[in-house]
This record gives structure tokens, sequence and C-alpha cells, in this order.
């Protein structure tokens, strides 16, 4: 076994065991982490494996949120119904923005997806019959797991619905960038100049791993509605989507797992910050200026370099 | 007849802000190949300072002379303390941490002046209407007008004309060879991205007495930014001026004529231009 397969085997051990080891504000905080892991894991897909930088991201983790919300609160259908209809709206919803934004690369790409971002959170913010306005939509319930099934209320329950879409995400995406599509798209990263002149389009490449990375946003969103009770047009904000890039830096870009443990450290440092001082953000800011400077590989990638000297 | 001159002064004074803060952000682009995700609060820090010197002096016209030198050698600095040293990294990095740089100055604005937004009086000599012909326009809208030509004329002059301007095209061309031939690389980016930050800032002080000096005023006009030098094509200052003018246009004639969704022409017309010049109308594939 590698040393990688028994980290990970020890890290699935330990998400079974928390609930019985946490206090439960500890144990809703935890996850509150994953739910932001999977986010930040979904934007890696794209940042890390393809070279796209979406400043835009937030707007599908939004998207999943008000679906998911919506369908809770006025069907009232149980959960997994509510994620699916948050990863579709997501997914249908990147399918043209990813279109228009794909033929473009690099910084180009990255304004398109915020400008697309902000468009979307324009909507948000002014359709008030349908979310709200900037009150969102409050009193999201957690429902049944299926019809007439158990519910969904308790906080070991929800954890444990959250942690296995994390790990099923987790599992999938990593299946995904080790077939023979995920290594078109780390080709496209490398050179895609290159990867043009072999014969290839890269265009429906990026448009499906563009979708791909939307989707999982979207179930995290999803997610999120339940669990806080709201959805706001907050989660759609550009600070949101610059948060899930600070995420994935922090964890280690192109490695799936860095950009989860990334997003704990990064909402743990908030949230230790924001109990010392209200004005938060400027040190968050700085953490951020520092790590950007000192730290390029992220804690994944540094450990990595360090294991590897070691 | 005069609705429609109306509606074209009330473009071409938004396009006039649009311009002094995309023409900064267009430039640091083509020098430093940095989108600077902070220019927006930059053009922020101007309004709020602005704000303080008209407070100070009583006067408004002292603010648009001292406020973006200010602006701009808090710009230079903060590029020789932080970006200067990551510029062989992916552009990922530096567009990061300009966010980073972001959030810091946003929220020292926020600390140092409260979260209200702060009213500055436009000059006396431009306050009220001026008489054209029977339409009745604001004085000051036209002074932003006025304004916007000037500067766009004397940075098009100093860049075509003079020694320095040669310098800064030659670097934006290709710093490499540029470095080679003895241009000090270094300096022409800590200078550059400090005349940038000092459009930005001028471009805060006069568009304050119009918006107001208030927190978000940063973010909302970067992203308008963002789509005008997408259409013009970074690194290009008529690609600015030529950007700046359609969104101008889109964002005036929307909000009048469909008002809930002015934001959205906006986007539809940078999706159709990109659809058939996806580097922007004057810009150069990557």
């Amino acid at each position: 076994m590698t040393r990688s397969r028994v980290l990970g085997l020890a890290a699935l051990v330990a998400l079974v065991v928390m609930p019985w080891v946490l206090a439960r504000h500890q144990l809703s905080l935890l996850t509150d982490l994953l739910i932001f892991g999977l986010f930040a894991m979904s934007l890696d897909l794209i940042m890390g494996y393809t070279g796209m930088v979406s400043f835009g991201h937030a707007a599908y983790f939004g998207l999943g949120a008000y679906a998911s919300a919506l369908v809770l609160l006025d069907f009232a259908q149980p959960v997994p119904v509510a994620l699916l209809a948050g990863a579709l709206l997501a997914g249908v919803v990147a399918l043209p923005v990813g279109w228009f934004s794909t033929r473009a690369t690099g910084i180009y790409f990255a304004m398109l997806t915020l400008a697309f971002a902000q468009l979307l959170y324009t909507v948000a913010y002014k359709w008030r019959d349908v979310t709200g306005g900037s009150d969102g939509i409050a009193g999201v319930p957690k429902t049944a797991l299926f019809w007439g099934g158990p519910g969904l209320a308790s906080p070991q329950a929800f954890y444990f619905l959250v942690a296995a879409c994390v790990v099923l995400s987790l599992v999938l995406s990593l299946a995904v960038v080790g077939s023979p599509f995920g290594r078109a798209l780390q080709a496209i990263r490398e050179n895609e100049r290159r990867f043009t002149s072999l014969g290839r389009d890269p265009r429906p490449f990026k448009l499906v791993v563009f979708v791909l990375a939307a989707v999982f946003a979207g179930l995290a969103g999803a997610l999120f509605a339940p669990f806080r009770g709201f959805a706001s047009p907050e989660v759609m904000f550009w600070v949101f989507s610059g948060q899930g890039l600070m995420m994935v830096i922090i964890g280690g870009i192109g490695t799936l797992v860095g950009p989860i443990l990334g997003a704990m450290v990064f909402i743990l440092i908030q949230e230790v910050l924001s109990s010392y001082t209200e004005h938060w953000m400027i040190f968050t800011g700085a953490v951020f200026v520092l790590i950007v400077i000192f730290l390029p590989g992220g804690l994944v990638g540094t450990a990595r370099r360090l294991g590897a000297r070691g | 007849m005069a609705n429609l001159v109306e509606q074209l002064l009330n473009a071409l004074a938004l396009a006039g802000l649009l311009f002094l803060v995309s023409a900064g952000l267009s430039l640091v682009f083509g020098i430093l190949r940095v989108v600077n995700f902070a220019h927006g609060v930059f053009y922020m820090l101007g309004a709020y300072l602005g704000f303080t010197t008209v407070a100070l002096s009583g006067w408004f016209w002292p603010a648009l002379v001292v406020v973006p030198p200010i602006v701009g050698v808090l710009g230079a600095l903060v590029e020789s303390s932080t970006l200067r040293f990551i510029y062989r990294r992916p552009p990922i990095y530096q567009l990061l941490l300009t966010f980073g740089l972001a959030l810091i100055l946003e929220e020292s604005i926020r600390v140092l002046y409260g979260p209200t937004a702060k009213g500055v009086e436009p000059p006396v000599q431009l306050q009220g209407a001026a008489d054209l012909g029977g339409l009745l326009y604001p004085r000051y809208r036209l002074f932003l007008v006025v304004l916007s030509l000037v500067v766009g004329a004397a940075v098009w002059l100093f860049l075509r004309r003079t020694r320095a301007g040669l310098i800064i095209r030659a670097v934006a061309q290709n710093s490499e060879m540029a470095d080679c031939l003895g241009a000090d690389v270094a300096r022409v980016r800590t200078l550059v991205f400090g005349a940038a930050c000092a459009l930005a800032g001028l471009g805060g002080v006069a568009a304050a007495p119009m918006t107001t000096a208030y927190l978000g005023m940063g973010i909302s006009v970067i992203v308008d930014a963002f789509v005008v030098v997408v259409i013009g094509g970074l690194g290009s200052i008529g690609g600015s001026m030529a950007g700046s003018l359609i969104v101008g246009a889109a964002q005036t004639w929307g909000a009048y004529y469909l008002p809930e969704t002015a934001m959205v022409i906006m986007y539809a017309v940078m999706g159709a231009i990109l659809i058939f010049r996806p580097w922007g109308l004057f810009g150069e594939e990557e």
C-alpha cells in the first residue's frame, strides 16, 4: 500500500468516528468545513488540472444553494432531490457561461467568469419574487433522506450525509483526473498550443470540466442551504469566489485533497481571527499575501516537497 | 432630440470615469502582465481621500491635485514591497496577491471612515446646470467629460511623444530585450504601477461628487473596468477608450429603456463582441 492510500484510509476512519469524538458544535463546524472543502475541491478541478482560473465560481455554489432551498421549502422533497436540483441547475447555467468563457484563456477567462458571476449575483439580488432579494431565503428545512425515510435534522445524520457527498465527489474527481480525459486536461494545462497542434480541439474538454466543476460546486451549495437553513446573495458574491481561490492556493493547487484541507484551514483562520477582531478581513488579506509570496505550493505541495527531501 | 443629447452626454460622462480606471488597469497589464484586482480599491481610496481633502480645505480643486499623487505613491510602495517578488510565477499568483491587497485596503478604509457613505460637494463653479441651447445639463458631468478627454490625450501623448513613453512601450513589447538595452525594467514597473494607481485615484476624486464615496465602489467599478478591457483588449489605451464608450453607452441606454436588465445588456454586448474577437477589439492574442 502506498503512503497516500494509508493516509486516505486513515482520513476515512477519522471521518467515520468523528461524531463520537467531537462535541455537538465541533461536529457542526466540521460539517461546515467539509462543505467549503467540496467547493474548493471543485474549483481545483478547473484551476489546478486544466489551468483555467475562474474568478466566479461562487455563482455555482449560490445557484446550488438557491435551487436546494426552493426545492426543500416550496416542495418539501427529500434532501437528495434538492441536492440533485442544485447540482443540475449549476451545471445547466455553467453550460452557456462556459461556452462563452472558454473561448478566452488565461486572464481573459478569469475576467469573463467574474463578469458572468456578478451578473448572476445581480439577478439573485434583484429577482425578489423567487430569491427573496437581499434577505435571501430563510428557514430551509433539513427534510428526510427519502420519501417517508429517516429525518436528517440531527447533527450526526446531516454530518454523515455531507461527509458521504464529499468523499464520493473526491473519489469521482480523482477518477476523472486519472482517466484519459483527465490526462488531456493536464496536457491542456501544460501547453495548450501543443495540444491543438496534435490535432485536438481543447475547447470541448475545457467546457466539460467547467460544467463538471460547477456541478460539484452546486452540490456543495445545495448542502449548504439546508445545513445553514438559508440561501442569500452573499454566497454568490465575488469575495466568496476569491476566497475559493485562496482555499485552493493555501491547500495546494492541483492536488484535490489539498484544497479541501485549505478550505478547512482558511475557515479556521477566519473563525479564530474574527473572535479577536471584527476587522478580520485585514488580517486574512495579510495572511494570504504572505502565503502567496512564501508558500506557492500550499500545504500539500510544501509537505510533499519536504517529504521528498527527507 | 434634447433627450438623445442628454443620454449621449450621460454615456460620455460615465465612459470618462470608466476610462480613468480602465486605462490604468490596461497599462499595468501591458507592462507588468498583472491584472490588478486592487485597482478598484485605489479608485475608492481616491474618493475617500478626496472627501477628506475637501473636508479639511473646504475646497474641491485641491483634492483633484493632491490626492492622485498620494494614491500613486502608495501604489508604488505596494508594488515594490509585494508584487515585485513574484513576477516569475504564473499569472494566477499575481491576481491572488492583488486580491489579498484589495481585502486589506478595503477593510482599512472601512476602519478609518466607517460604514456610511461620504458625500462630496462639487466645486461652486460646477454646481447646478448649464444651458446647452435649451437643454439643461449638470455642469459637473460636462466637466467629467472634459477631464477624461484631457487626461486621455495627455496619457496618449506621453506614451507616444516622450522618451519615457518610448521606454514604457519598449518594456511592454519585450521586457527582456528592453532590459538588455539598458532600460531599468524594475523601476519602469514600479513607476507605471504607481501612475496607474494615481489615475485610478484621480477617477475616484472625480467620481465622488457624483456617486459619493462609499464602500463597495471599488468592486463595482473594477467589474465594469474588467468588462471594458475585455471588450477593448488588455494593454491597449485605445482599446480602453473604445471599451469605455461601449460600456458607458450600453449602461446608459440600458438603464433608460430597460432599467431592470441594464446589467444584462452590458454582458450581452460583451458576449457578442467576444464571439467575433476573443481578444477584444484592440487586443492581441497572448
